[in-house]
C-alpha cells in the first residue's frame, strides 16, 4: 500500500493545467493534508465548480462530484448533511464561489455545515480565455473588458467574516508549506472553513505573481482569531497582504443541530427519544 | 386486455360547499365537518381554493360525501354557506335547485333567490359577538348550525374541534363550543327538514387516512425509505415540505430548507451522490431554476424525485390555482439531451403510490424522475385506505434488476439502489455500459468504489472524454434506460375503462382522472359509449398501450387544464393522431359536466373532418 501523498492521486488522469499553474501547487498541498490527517480516499466527497479550479475532482482518487458553475457549497453541503461520517470538501474559483455562486456562501455560512471551502482565485476567468471575474482589477483590460473594466474587485476576506464563516484563511499557492498547514487546519476545523487561495494565472496575469509575492506577509504570531472586529482590518489591508487564519471559532454546526431537531421531534411525541416507523407516522392522519 | 371495473353508482351523493373571505374560517369548518364524515363510513373529498393573500381574497373549500370511492370535486352542490356577498354571488349558480342556502343575512343579500331554496339565515357574526364577545368565531357557529341540520355526532365534532385547536389554548377553546352552540340551536329554531343526515353511516374500520395530495406525497416518500429532503417554499408545494420536515426527523431522516431552489436540487443532489434516497417538492418557477442540475443529475446518473406542483402561470401567475402547464417544460425542459422520467398521479390515494414508484424508478435507473401533481390534487383530501405495511417488502438487493412493478396497497414493493458487487469493484466502470443503461453506483465509504461524477461527457470510467465516439456511446446508454423502461411497460396489460369496441375515446393525465370518468358514466346513462385511457408515467410513454388504444378510435378527446393542448401535441408528435381538444384554462379544474358536453356534441357529429372545429 501507498504511504504517501500519492494515495490520493488518480494515477490516469494528468492535469490538464497550463504549466507553471498554482493549482498544481494547491492539489499538492491539498494530498499532503490528507495524509498529514490519515483520511481514507474512499471517505473523502470532493464537489468541485466549473473553471480551471473545477479540475480538482477530476485528478484525486476519492468520491468526487464535478457539477455545475457555482453550485458547489450547496452540493456539498447537502452530501455532509446526508453523510456526516464523510470529510467533505468543496472547490471552486473566483467566478463560481464570488460571482455566479456568491448567494450560496452567506446562507452555507448561517448553516455552517463541518465542510470546507477551497476558494482558488486567480482574478480572471482562465479556463474560458481570459473575462472579467469579480476580482480582476478596475483598470485590467480583460476580453470582456477592452477598455478597462469600470467596476471594483471584490474584497472576499472582510464579507466572509461579516458572513459569519466560522474559519477564515488566506493561502499563497507559491507557499506550499504554508498552505498545507492552513488547509490541514481548515478540514480538522469542525464547521465550514473557508480557505481563500491566492492561485495566479500563468496567461492573464490580472494581478502579477511578482507583485502579490513582494506584498505578502504572515498575519504576526498570537494574532487574536477570535475576534471579529480585529479580523476586519488585516483583512481589507492590501499591503501587506495577510497570509494565515484570520478568524477561527466554534459555533454550532447543521449536523449537530440536525441531530437535535431529530431529538426535538422525537420527545415532543413520546417524551423519550425513540424513532418512528412509517406505519406509526400514518396511523396520525385518521 | 384487461378492463378496469366500470364506475359503481350510488344515490347517495352529498356535496356543501362553503364560501368566504380568507381569514373566515371557512376551511377549517369544512375541514372539521370532512374529518368527521371520514370517521364514518362515508368517503369524503374535498377541494380547496385558497386566496393568494394571507388574509381576504375569495376562499372556498367544497367537501363531497358518498358511500363509494368518489372521482371528482362534483359540479353543482346541496348545501352552500357563504359568509359575504362576494361568496353569495361567486357560488349560488352552482346551488342545486331546492338546496339549503346558509348565510348571514346581516351581509349577504340574495335578491330574488328567495323561493328557489331552502334558506337557512343564520346572523353568523352578530351570534359570535353574542356568544363569545368577538367575530373570530363565525366558522363555528356555520359548523353548528350544519352540525344541527345535518345530523352530526357532537361528541365525535368536540373532540376533532379539541385536537385541531389545542395549542390555542384553553379560553380561545371554550370560545368556539360557544360559538359552535349557538348555531346548533339557532338551526334547531329554524328547522329545516335536509334528507341528509351525516350520522347514518355507521362508524368506519381504522384503516381510512384524511390526507391532501401533497400529504399523500409525503407519506409515500418516507414509505419509499427517503431519508432526506432539501426544499424552497413556494405555493402550491409548501404543504409537502412542510410535512417531510414535521415527519422525517422521527423516522430519523433530515430535512433543511434551503436559500433558493437552486440550492435545493444542489444539495439533494449532494446527499443522493452520498447515498441517500432525496426528494425536493417544487411549483412551477421553481422546477425552472432547478433545471440546470436536473441535467446534471441526468448526466451524472444520480436517483434524484422532484415534485412540481403544477400552479397557473407563466411566471408568478395564479399561484394558489390549478393548471396542468408545465407538462412540455417537465418532460422536455433542459439545455441538451438529458433523460428523466415523468409520472403524474391521478389523485390523492395514487399520489402516495406513484411517489413510491418514483423513488423506486429513480433509484432503479438512476435518473431524475419527476413527479407531476397540480394544485388541485394537492390541496384536496380524500380518504385513503391505510397501506398495509405487513406486506411491504423489500427488493432482493442481489436482485434489483428484476422490473419496478406499479406498487398496490396490497404488496408495495422498495427498490433500492444496485451497488457493485466485489467482483465488479476490483476493476470499477461506474459507468459501465450496460443492457439496460444502468450501471451499478458505489455508496462514498466503499473501498474501490471511488469515481468522479462530473458533468462533462465522460467514459464508462467517469472520466472526461469529449471524443465523438464516446459521446454518441454515451448518450445512448443514458437513453437506454428509457428505452428499457418503454419495454417493460409493454409487458404490462393494457389498463383502460370502457369497452374496447368504442369509437369515443377520452385520454387525460393527472388530476382530471376522475371528472372523466364521471362524464363517461352520464354519458353512458344518455346512450353514447366512450373508453378512456388515462397514462400514469408521461415519459416515457406507453407506446404499445397507447397505440393499442387508439386503434378503430373515430374521435380521440385530449382532456387537460391548459390552453394551448400542450398533452394533445405531446401525443400528436409520438403517434400522429388528430384529436379534439378538452381544455380549461381558468384556474379550475375541469368538471365532468364540461367533459359531458363535448362528449356529447362529438357523439352527434357525422363527418369526422369536422370533429377538430370544435
Amino acid at each position: 500500500m501507498k504511504t504517501t501523498a500519492q494515495v490520493y492521486k488518480k494515477e490516469a488522469v494528468k492535469p490538464i493545467w497550463c504549466p507553471g499553474c498554482g493549482d498544481y501547487a494547491v492539489l499538492s498541498a491539498l494530498q499532503k493534508s490528507f495524509t498529514t490527517l490519515s483520511l481514507k480516499p474512499e471517505e473523502i466527497i470532493i464537489v468541485s465548480g466549473i473553471g480551471c479550479s473545477g479540475r480538482f475532482s477530476h485528478y484525486l482518487n476519492t468520491y468526487s462530484l464535478h457539477g455545475t458553475h457555482g453550485r458547489a457549497v450547496p452540493t456539498a453541503l447537502g452530501a455532509k448533511a446526508a453523510r456526516p461520517d464523510l470529510t467533505v470538501l468543496a472547490i471552486g474559483g473566483d467566478g463560481d464561489g464570488l460571482s455566479i455562486g456568491g448567494g450560496h456562501l452567506s446562507h452555507a455560512a448561517r448553516k455552517n455545515p463541518d465542510i470546507t471551502y477551497l476558494l482558488l482565485d486567480n482574478n480572471i476567468y482562465g479556463l474560458t480565455k481570459g473575462q472579467a471575474s469579480p476580482t480582476t482589477p478596475g483598470d485590467y483590460q480583460s476580453k470582456t473588458s477592452p477598455y478597462g473594466l469600470g467596476e471594483e474587485p471584490m474584497d472576499p476576506i472582510p464579507v466572509f467574516i461579516t458572513y459569519g464563516v466560522s474559519f477564515i484563511a488566506r493561502a499563497h499557492s507559491f507557499n506550499v508549506k504554508e498552505m498545507t498547514s492552513i488547509i490541514t487546519a481548515a478540514i480538522k476545523h469542525r464547521g465550514m472553513s473557508i480557505v481563500y487561495i491566492h492561485s495566479p494565472c500563468v496567461n492573464y496575469q490580472a494581478l502579477s505573481w511578482d507583485k502579490l509575492r513582494e506584498q505578502t506577509e504572515k498575519l504576526p504570531k498570537g494574532f487574536p482569531v477570535k475576534d471579529k472586529m480585529k479580523a476586519l482590518e488585516p483583512a481589507y489591508s492590501k499591503e501587506p497582504l495577510y497570509t494565515g487564519i484570520f478568524y477561527r471559532r466554534t459555533q454550532p454546526v447543521l449536523e449537530d443541530r440536525l441531530d437535535r431537531i431529530t431529538e426535538t421531534a422525537r420527545k415532543n411525541r413520546h417524551g423519550k427519544s425513540i424513532g418512528m416507523s412509517a406505519k406509526e407516522i400514518m396511523e396520525d392522519f385518521r | 386486455m384487461r378492463r378496469n371495473r366500470p364506475v359503481k353508482h350510488s344515490e347517495l351523493d352529498f356535496i356543501i360547499r362553503i364560501a368566504g373571505e380568507g381569514g373566515d374560517g371557512v376551511v377549517s369548518c369544512g375541514e372539521l365537518l370532512a374529518q368527521m364524515a371520514a370517521r364514518t363510513e362515508f368517503h369524503v373529498f374535498t377541494f380547496i381554493t385558497y386566496p393568494a393573500e394571507m388574509r381576504g381574497g375569495y376562499s372556498m373549500i367544497q367537501i363531497r360525501l358518498r358511500d363509494i370511492t368518489i372521482y371528482s370535486m362534483g359540479s353543482m352542490v346541496d348545501c352552500l354557506v357563504v359568509f359575504n356577498q362576494q361568496a353569495f354571488d361567486n357560488s349560488i349558480e352552482v346551488l342545486k335547485p331546492g338546496g339549503v342556502l346558509l348565510y348571514d343575512p346581516a351581509v349577504v343579500d340574495i335578491g330574488k333567490h328567495d323561493h328557489e331554496y331552502m334558506l337557512e339565515p343564520i346572523p353568523l357574526t352578530m351570534m359570535a359577538k353574542e356568544a363569545t364577545g368577538g367575530s373570530l368565531s363565525k366558522n363555528m357557529v356555520a359548523l353548528g348550525a350544519l352540525s344541527y341540520l345535518f345530523g352530526a355526532d357532537m361528541e365525535m365534532l368536540e373532540t376533532l374541534m379539541n385536537e385541531r385547536y389545542a395549542s390555542k389554548g384553553e379560553e380561545a377553546m371554550a370560545k368556539n363550543h360557544l360559538a359552535l352552540d349557538a348555531g346548533y340551536h339557532a338551526a334547531a329554531n329554524i328547522n329545516l327538514d335536509t334528507n341528509f343526515r351525516l350520522a347514518d353511516l355507521k362508524p368506519a374500520g381504522e384503516n381510512y387516512m384524511l390526507i391532501s395530495g401533497n400529504q399523500a406525497v409525503a407519506l409515500g416518500a418516507i414509505a419509499a425509505g427517503c431519508r432526506f429532503t432539501a426544499g424552497y417554499p413556494i405555493t402550491p408545494s409548501t404543504s409537502i415540505f412542510e410535512t417531510l420536515t414535521r415527519l422525517l426527523p422521527l423516522v430519523g431522516g433530515r430535512a433543511i430548507q434551503m436559500e433558493d431552489e437552486i440550492a435545493a436540487i444542489s444539495a439533494i443532489i449532494g446527499a443522493s451522490f452520498a447515498g441517500e434516497k432525496v426528494i425536493t417538492p417544487t411549483s412551477g418557477p421553481g422546477l425552472q431554476l432547478m433545471t440546470e442540475q436536473l441535467s446534471l443529475a441526468s448526466m451524472i446518473e444520480v436517483p434524484i424525485v422532484i415534485v412540481d406542483v403544477q400552479r397557473a402561470g407563466p411566471s408568478t401567475g395564479l399561484p394558489t390555482k390549478t393548471e396542468q402547464s408545465d407538462l412540455k417544460y417537465a418532460v422536455y425542459g433542459a439545455a441538451g439531451e438529458s433523460p428523466r422520467i415523468t409520472l403524474a398521479p391521478t389523485g390523492v390515494e395514487d399520489s402516495f403510490y406513484q411517489t413510491i414508484r418514483a423513488f423506486n424508478l429513480a433509484e432503479r435507473y438512476q435518473v431524475p424522475v419527476l413527479l407531476l401533481l397540480d394544485q388541485s390534487i394537492g390541496y384536496r383530501k380524500a380518504t385513503v385506505k391505510m397501506p398495509d405495511f405487513d406486506k411491504l417488502s423489500l427488493v432482493d438487493k442481489s436482485e434489483p434488476r428484476k422490473s419496478v412493478s406499479i406498487p398496490k396497497s396490497s404488496l408495495i414493493s422498495i427498490v433500492n439502489r444496485i451497488e457493485p458487487s466485489t467482483t465488479e469493484l476490483e476493476d470499477y466502470m461506474r459507468y459501465l455500459d450496460t443492457d439496460d443503461g444502468t450501471s451499478p453506483i458505489a455508496r462514498p465509504g466503499t473501498l474501490g468504489g471511488q469515481y468522479l461524477a462530473t458533468g462533462l461527457e465522460h467514459d464508462e470510467r467517469g472520466i472526461a472524454d469529449q471524443s465523438p465516439k464516446n459521446h454518441l456511446k454515451m448518450s445512448k446508454k443514458r437513453f437506454r434506460k428509457l428505452e428499457f423502461i418503454t419495454k417493460q411497460f409493454e409487458k404490462n396489460p393494457i389498463e383502460f375503462y370502457g369497452p374496447p369496441d368504442a369509437v369515443i375515446g377520452l385520454i387525460g393525465w393527472g388530476s382530471t382522472e376522475g371528472a372523466i370518468r364521471e362524464a363517461r358514466y352520464h354519458a353512458e346513462k344518455e346512450g353514447v359509449v366512450t373508453r378512456h385511457l388515462h397514462p400514469h408515467t408521461i415519459s416515457p410513454l406507453p407506446s404499445r398501450q397507447i397505440s393499442l388504444f387508439l386503434l378503430r378510435l373515430k374521435y380521440l378527446l385530449i382532456v387537460e387544464e391548459n390552453l394551448t393542448g400542450q398533452f394533445a401535441h405531446y401525443i400528436k408528435a409520438k403517434f400522429g393522431v388528430k384529436s379534439i381538444g378538452v381544455r380549461k384554462c381558468e384556474g379550475m379544474p375541469i368538471t365532468s359536466d364540461e367533459i359531458l358536453k363535448v362528449i356529447m356534441k362529438v357523439a352527434g357529429i357525422d363527418d369526422e373532418d369536422n370533429c377538430t372545429s370544435l
